[in-house]
C-alpha cells in the first residue's frame, strides 16, 4: 500500500509547499508513489485520523501548533520538517526576542491583548522528535525530492555537517571576505551548492549553523575582514535567533 | 440549516475559517475568520539595516515573494532617494510577471478549476484530462523559470537587491526564454477559453475597486492608484492617507476601507481600470472571452487572470527584446544613506501591495508598514459573503458551503500575506 502522506503548515509563508508544487516535472511521479491524504493548499478534505508520513512546514508559535504536533507524532511513523521555519525557527524566530506585547503594539496598536496561547517561535523538533530535516528558505526542490525518496525507500538521510565554504570553492566563486564583505557561508550548513554566493550575494544562513562550524574562527574572520563581530551577530539573527550559538 | 463553520478552507494560501450564523433558517451573519497567527514582520524589520528589509519581508509570502521583495526594495529606494536604471526596471517587471504566470496558473488550475469540475483537487485530471493538466504545469513552470532566470529562484528571489541586481541573465538565456514566452501565448489563450466557458454565479460586489494605473502601460511594477467609482487618481505613496485600516475581533488580519467603503483589488479591478492598456493579444483574448467591462462580479477574477496570462506572455517577450537590444547595466547603484521615509507599491497577482519604511541616518529601520492585497480585500470579501449567502441559502448544505468557498477562492486570498 502506498504510504499515506499529510502536508501541514504552522507559522510560515507557505513557500516550501509552493516549492513542492514547483517540482512540476516530478510532481505527478511523486503523487503516483504516495497516497496524498491531506494537503490544505492543494485539495479539499479533512485531516484524516490515520497516516504514515507527515510533512511539516513552519515554526511553532502557539499552543495549538504544539498540540497538533504531538497529535501528529502519535500517528505518523515518519515526520519530515521542511524549511528554515520548521528546522531552525527561521524568520518567525526573529520576532522571538523582547516583549511580545511590544510587538503586538507595533503591529496592532496599543491596548491589544496578547493571546495566552502565543509562544516564543521555535522549530518543530523543540516539541517533537523529527525524523528527517530539509533545511533552507525556501527548501531546494532536488533536496526535498532526495529526502522524500529516501523516506519512501526507508533509507536514512543525512544533511551535510560541513560548512558551505567548500561548495563555494567548487563553484569557483570569489570569496566575499576578499572585498571586506561578511558572508555566513563560513558557518552555514552546506548542501545548497552555495546558491546565493554563486549569484553574487553573500550567504544569509538560511540552512542553519553547520555542526562542523568553527564559530570562534568565524568571529575572527569577521573581525578581520567582514565588518566585525556585530555584523556576524546581526547576520545570524535573521535565521538563527533560535539556535544556541553565542558569538 | 443550522450554524456552520468551515475550518481551514482548502485551496487558498494560509489558514482561515468561514463561520455562518443562521437563525430560523435565515443567514444572519457570515465571517471570514483569519486564524493564521501573526508573525510580526513590521516589528521584525525595526532596528535592522535597510538592506535586510527585502530579504526579511519577502518571507511574508512564499507564493508572491517576488512582489514583496520588489515592493520592499522600492520603498527603501524611495526612502533613501535611490534612482535605478531602466534596465533594472525592465528586469524587475519581468520578475513580477514571472510571478504572475506562476501564481495565476496555480490559482486558476490548482485552486479554482476543481470547483468547476466537482473534484477535491486537480490531480485526478492528470488521468482524465492530461492536456489540461499539462497546460497548467507548462504555464506555471514557465513562470517559475522566468523568476529563476531573472531572480535566481522563483520563491524568494536572490539577485534583486536595493539599487539593482547582483547577477543578470545572459542574452542567450533571455533569447531562449523569449521563444518560450511566445510559444505559451497559445496555452494562455486556451486558458481564457476554458475559464470563459465555466458558468459562474451572477453576483455583483457593492465595493469600490482600486488598482495601479499608468498612462503608458498596463500597470504592474509602477503607477498611481485609481479608484473606479470615485474616479480619482492619487500617488501610491500616499496610501496611508487613502486607506483606513482597522482591527476586527475575528481576524488576525486587519480590514481596510477607502472613503468609508470596502473595496476590491486584484485582477478584476486591474482589468476594469487598465484594459485599454492591454497589448494586442491581450485585447483579442479579452474580446474572445466575451467579458463586458466594467464588471463588478468577483467571480470574473478567473477570466481576468487568464487574460493577464496572455498579456504577460506577450509583454515579457517585448521586454526581453528591449533588454537584448540595449546595453545599460543593472549592477546595484551606490546608496548614500541619510534619514528618510518612503513607500513603494506594485501590483501583486492578488492586487496592490504597499510597503513603507522610515530609515535613520545610521541606515537602521525605525518603522515599517505593509498592507497586502488580501488584507485590503477582506472587508469586501465579507461584505460580498453577506450579500451572496442569502441568495444561495436555499441550496442543500453541501452546495451552499461550496458556493461560499468558491466566492472566497475567487478572491484568491493569501491569508499568511494578510496577517504577516
Amino acid at each position: 500500500m502506498a504510504p499515506r502522506v499529510v502536508v501541514l503548515s504552522l507559522a510560515s509563508d507557505f513557500g516550501c509547499q509552493v516549492q513542492i508544487t514547483n517540482t512540476e516535472d516530478h510532481l505527478l511521479t511523486i503523487l503516483g508513489l504516495i497516497e496524498l491524504s491531506y494537503w490544505q493548499l492543494a485539495s479539499s478534505g479533512h485531516m484524516p485520523d490515520e497516516y504514515d508520513v507527515a510533512i511539516v512546514e513552519g515554526a511553532v508559535t502557539t499552543d495549538e501548533h504544539a498540540h497538533l504536533l504531538r497529535d501528529v507524532r502519535g500517528k505518523a511513523a515518519v515526520v519530515i520538517a521542511i524549511g528554515a521555519c520548521a528546522t531552525i525557527g527561521g524568520i518567525p524566530a526573529l520576532a522571538g526576542s523582547g516583549s511580545l506585547a511590544d510587538r503586538y503594539a507595533t503591529v496592532y496598536g496599543d491596548g491589544v491583548i496578547v493571546p495566552a496561547v502565543r509562544r516564543a517561535p521555535a522549530p518543530v523538533d523543540s516539541v517533537i522528535h523529527v525524523d528527517y530535516h530539509v533545511p533552507g528558505c525556501p527548501i531546494d526542490q532536488s533536496e526535498f525530492l532526495r529526502v522524500l525518496s529516501r523516506v519512501l525507500l526507508g533509507l536514512v538521510d543525512h544533511t551535510p555537517d560541513m560548512t558551505m565554504c567548500g561548495s563555494c570553492k567548487i563553484a569557483e566563486n570569489v570569496c566575499f571576505f576578499d572585498s571586506g564583505v561578511g558572508c555566513l557561508g563560513l558557518v552555514t550548513r552546506a548542501g545548497c551548492g552555495a546558491k546565493c554566493p554563486s549569484l553574487g550575494r553573500p550567504c544569509t544562513g538560511c540552512r542553519g549553523i553547520a555542526p562542523d562550524a568553527n564559530v570562534v574562527s568565524a568571529l575572527e574572520v569577521f573581525e578581520r575582514a567582514g565588518g566585525g563581530a556585530d555584523a556576524l551577530r546581526s547576520a545570524l539573527d535573521v535565521y538563527n535567533t533560535a539556535s544556541e550559538v553565542h558569538v | 440549516m443550522a450554524n456552520l463553520t468551515v475550518e481551514h478552507v482548502a485551496r487558498i494560501e494560509g489558514h482561515g475559517n468561514i463561520s455562518v450564523s443562521v437563525e430560523e433558517g435565515v443567514v444572519r451573519d457570515i465571517q471570514m475568520d483569519v486564524v493564521e497567527p501573526a508573525r510580526f514582520f513590521e516589528s521584525m524589520v525595526v532596528g535592522r539595516r535597510f538592506e535586510d528589509a527585502p530579504l526579511i519581508t519577502s518571507r511574508i509570502c512564499g507564493i508572491c515573494s517576488p512582489n514583496h521583495a520588489l515592493t520592499s526594495i522600492k520603498a527603501v529606494e524611495a526612502a533613501l532617494g535611490v534612482e535605478v536604471s531602466e534596465r533594472t526596471r525592465l528586469l524587475r517587471t519581468l520578475l513580477v510577471y514571472g510571478s504572475y504566470l506562476q501564481n495565476h496558473a496555480t490559482h486558476l488550475y490548482v485552486f479554482a478549476a476543481p470547483d468547476f469540475v466537482g473534484l477535491p483537487n486537480i490531480f485526478p485530471l492528470a488521468q482524465t484530462h492530461p492536456d489540461v493538466v499539462g497546460r497548467a504545469l507548462k504555464i506555471k513552470k514557465l513562470g517559475n523559470e522566468l523568476c529563476n532566470l531573472v531572480g535566481g529562484r522563483s520563491v524568494h528571489p536572490v539577485t534583486a537587491v536595493v539599487g539593482g541586481f547582483t547577477s543578470e541573465p545572459s542574452s542567450r538565456d533571455l533569447s531562449a526564454m523569449r521563444a518560450r514566452l511566445r510559444d505559451i501565448v497559445g496555452d494562455a489563450l486556451a486558458t481564457v477559453d476554458l475559464f470563459a466557458s465555466f458558468k459562474v454565479p451572477d453576483f455583483d460586489t457593492a465595493g469600490e475597486m482600486l488598482a495601479l494605473t499608468s498612462p503608458t502601460e498596463y500597470a504592474i511594477y509602477d503607477g498611481d492608484v485609481t479608484a473606479l467609482d470615485a474616479g480619482w487618481t492619487r500617488p501610491a505613496a500616499d496610501y496611508h492617507d487613502t486607506l483606513r485600516e482597522s482591527i476586527v475581533g475575528h481576524s488576525n488580519a486587519k480590514h481596510s476601507t477607502v472613503g468609508g467603503r470596502p473595496f476590491l483589488v486584484g485582477a478584476v479591478a486591474r482589468m476594469n481600470l487598465n484594459a485599454q492598456r492591454l497589448g494586442a493579444r491581450g485585447r483579442d483574448a479579452l474580446e474572445a472571452s466575451g467579458l463586458v467591462l466594467p464588471t463588478r462580479n468577483p467571480f470574473h477574477t478567473h477570466v481576468c487572470q487568464a487574460v493577464e496570462l496572455v498579456d504577460a506572455a506577450e509583454r515579457c517577450a517585448g521586454y526581453i527584446d528591449r533588454l537584448i537590444g540595449s546595453d545599460g547595466s543593472s549592477e546595484p547603484v551606490a546608496v548614500d544613506v541619510s534619514a528618510g521615509t518612503g513607500a513603494g507599491a506594485t501590483e501583486a497577482p492578488r492586487g496592490t501591495l504597499y510597503h513603507s519604511y522610515s530609515i535613520g541616518d545610521d541606515g537602521l529601520i525605525t518603522k515599517g508598514d505593509v498592507i497586502t492585497p488580501t488584507a485590503q480585500n477582506l472587508a469586501n470579501l465579507e461584505a460580498d459573503m453577506r450579500a451572496f449567502a442569502p441568495t444561495v441559502a436555499d441550496r442543500p448544505r453541501e452546495e451552499f458551503v461550496l458556493l461560499i468557498e468558491e466566492l472566497v477562492r475567487s478572491y484568491d486570498p493569501c491569508l499568511s500575506c494578510a496577517v504577516h
